[in-house]
């Protein structure tokens, strides 16, 4: 258990990076040897100066308008498993480091620290894993079962892994802050620490799925995240 | 099986598809955009599957991965169900305005046929997509024996311009192949493209002549570009040949959509000093300069509009034919959903030109049929020959009692001269 737990925290991590930025690097390649298509395929209406359309496009990305004209039940579930995940990845940023600026504009102390981070962070977790479990189950009913493959459904139970194992740090155990921004510096920065003991089992759980995700994050469909844009730009050229 | 569409599928991913291809999430938003499936309830016509199909196919079956991969195998029934996807669409879009990454059906459709097409898998007579392409021919052909048909044609023209006169304006003139005209209309088969927009151009002081050939280009619908750019070259020698200044097709939503965005790419500078417009906004913009003026209230008859998806979706024109109708028609009732939302009519993609897909068109236009009762309108008025000839079909299929009418037969009908 040991030695598994080692190569999980401080071997397979720099695979996960590697992996994770080299995919990308990968994804973007593929698409720029596609030849662009040198026609308008662009979907009315649509503003007329360029930069306006960017807005356009990136105003729809981030209200996924289209969902909710057509499916408003899953409009909910989407967009609050987005903003869910957007939340989690924000309050992520304390593990390594803290809004030191943030903290002080507000003028609060530790303590208020500690408070509003442990309320936003029950609010984000439940708002990422309640919607995960929509999305599962619909996978399972009616017509959307005849279009979900194998990858559909990992992805959905790997985000679950993650989502349930950081709930489980986030509700049930105390873990130490300080520990594990000790932990994930020494990765970032070679200068290693142990693993936050204070986690418990959890963590090496929660750590070595994230790592997955990582990886298997530019070979699938997640690579939505860095294509949308690109692809409502071409309705819009 | 399948390996000529395989490899000519593989070397016509562009960009957008590969896009397609790699961030499709399956979410199922465009299964309830679409007039195919929600007629069918068939799975091949969800546009989601519709991709699946070929990105499975593409995948083949090479490796232990398959199970996880879900790759299908190559056998009858899979041939069918990706004959269905890509024949069984009329590439509207409409599931594009849905899909939270805009992913082109339509797109997908194009390079997929031209891939079966070449593929011969046996099943042309099912689909009757020869027939497409049949025509598709005959339309670039016409350019090699335009000089033996063209006094024929003009002939047939004064015949008719002569009945116009006496019906309509004895000075009214349907110019053909004049040398320095500012418009070049080009038309389609069938005197019912030509005399209403003769009658506007006419009251309008248009400078005008015809085209010796037709909008239409079915080679587009089967996704073959160099045949596609082959008949677009017909009219393009034309107007350059008279030395026009704008090129103005009908009321047609395929056509109109090759001279709005495929001419700038085929042709570049050749085309840049001409330019390209729809019948529709150009008629609108007559009547707002005030050189046509039409009897408002000429028409009473409760009336609605389909928008083509053509002119709309893929146009941009919205307002224009609204403009016009709202000029000569007292009572006007908005299909529901209507403008980008708008449901295809079920004819279009070159459905309409293939006898054998009848059955499958009527299905596909079930909702649109029953949108227009809800409406309780007797006219219904669209600016697409595919959308007429599918909105006559179903008037007579589900018994609608409605007559169908171009937007341009509305406004010559009503014009003060």
């Amino acid at each position: 258990m040991e030695s598994i737990a080692f190569l999980f925290c401080f071997v397979t991590p720099y695979v996960a990076a590697a992996a994770f930025l080299g995919g990308i690097a990968y994804r973007l390649t593929v698409w720029r040897q596609r030849s662009p298509v040198p026609v308008h395929l662009s979907m009315f209406p649509r503003p007329e100066s360029p930069l306006a359309r960017l807005g356009h496009a990136l105003v729809d990305t981030f209200t996924l308008k289209g969902l909710w004209k057509v499916n408003k039940p899953l409009w909910v579930g989407a967009f609050a498993m987005h903003l869910g995940l957007l939340s989690l990845l924000l309050g992520h940023v304390r593990t390594v480091t803290d809004y030191y600026l943030l903290w002080e504009l507000l003028n609060w102390g530790e303590e208020q620290q500690a408070l509003f981070s442990h309320l936003a962070g029950i609010v984000a977790g439940v708002l990422f894993m309640v919607p995960l479990v929509y999305l599962l189950g619909r996978r399972f009913a009616g017509a959307v079962k005849w279009i979900s493959v194998p990858e559909d459904y990992l992805i959905l139970l790997l985000l679950l892994g993650i989502a349930i194992t950081g709930n489980h740090m986030r509700f049930l155990v105390e873990v130490d802050i300080h520990q594990l921004r000790a932990f994930l510096q020494g990765l970032i920065f070679f200068r290693w620490a142990p693993a936050p003991a204070s986690a418990g089992i959890s963590f090496i759980y929660h750590f070595a799925m994230v790592q997955l995700l990582m990886i298997y994050f530019p070979f699938s469909k997640l690579s939505h995240t860095i294509g949308t844009v690109l692809s409502k730009m071409v309705a819009r050229s | 099986m399948l390996t000529r569409f395989l490899e000519i599928t593989r070397d016509r991913i562009n960009r957008p598809l590969q896009y397609y291809q790699d961030i499709c999430v399956r979410c199922g938003a465009c299964m309830d955009a679409c007039h195919f499936y929600a007629a069918s309830r068939n799975p091949a016509h969800i546009p989601a599957q519709r991709m699946m199909l070929v990105r499975k196919a593409l995948q083949g079956e090479r490796s232990w991965l398959n199970w996880y991969r879900d790759a299908d195998r190559a056998d009858g029934r899979q041939v069918s169900e990706i004959q269905q996807a890509m024949w069984e669409c009329t590439g509207c879009r409409r599931c594009a305005t849905f899909c939270p990454f805009d992913l082109d059906t339509a797109l997908l459709v194009s390079v997929g046929r031209y891939a079966l097409m070449n593929e011969g898998t046996g099943l042309e007579a099912e689909t009757g997509h020869g027939m497409i392409l049949e025509i598709g021919n005959a339309e670039i052909s016409k350019g090699e024996i335009i000089e033996d048909l063209k006094e024929f044609y003009i002939e047939q023209v004064k015949l008719l311009e002569k009945r116009v006169q006496d019906e309509f304006a004895p000075d009214l003139q349907i110019p053909v192949d004049k040398k320095g005209a500012e418009i070049l209309y080009v038309p389609l088969v069938g005197e019912h493209a030509t005399v209403p927009a003769a009658k506007i151009f006419h009251a309008a002081g248009a400078d005008w002549t015809m085209s010796l050939f037709t909008a239409t280009n079915h080679s587009f619908f089967v996704g073959d570009m160099a045949r596609a750019k082959q008949a677009a070259r017909l009219i393009l020698d034309e107007a350059l040949r008279l030395g026009v200044k704008a090129i103005v097709y009908p009321e047609c939503g395929h056509a109109t959509r090759t001279l709005l965005s495929f001419f700038e790419n085929w042709f570049g500078e050749e085309i840049a000093g001409i330019e390209r417009m729809n019948l529709e906004p150009l008629v609108a913009s007559y009547l707002e300069q005030g050189k046509i003026n039409v009897r408002a209230g000429a028409v009473d008859t409760p009336i609605t509009y389909h928008d083509p998806c053509n002119l709309g979706r893929n146009g941009g024109f919205f307002e224009e034919p609204r403009s016009l109708i709202r000029a000569v028609a007292s009572e006007f009732r908005e299909l529901e959903p209507n403008r980008a939302l708008n449901w295809c009519c079920g004819g279009g993609g070159g459905l309409i030109a293939v006898p054998e897909m009848k059955e499958t068109r009527m299905q596909a236009g079930n909702e649109k049929a029953e949108q227009i009762r809800r409406t309780g309108a007797k006219w219904v008025v669209t600016a697409c020959e595919n959308c007429k000839t599918q909105l006559g079909d179903l008037n007579e299929h589900y018994g609608l009692g409605v007559e169908i009418k171009g937007v341009t037969d509305l406004v010559a009908d009503a014009l003060i001269l």
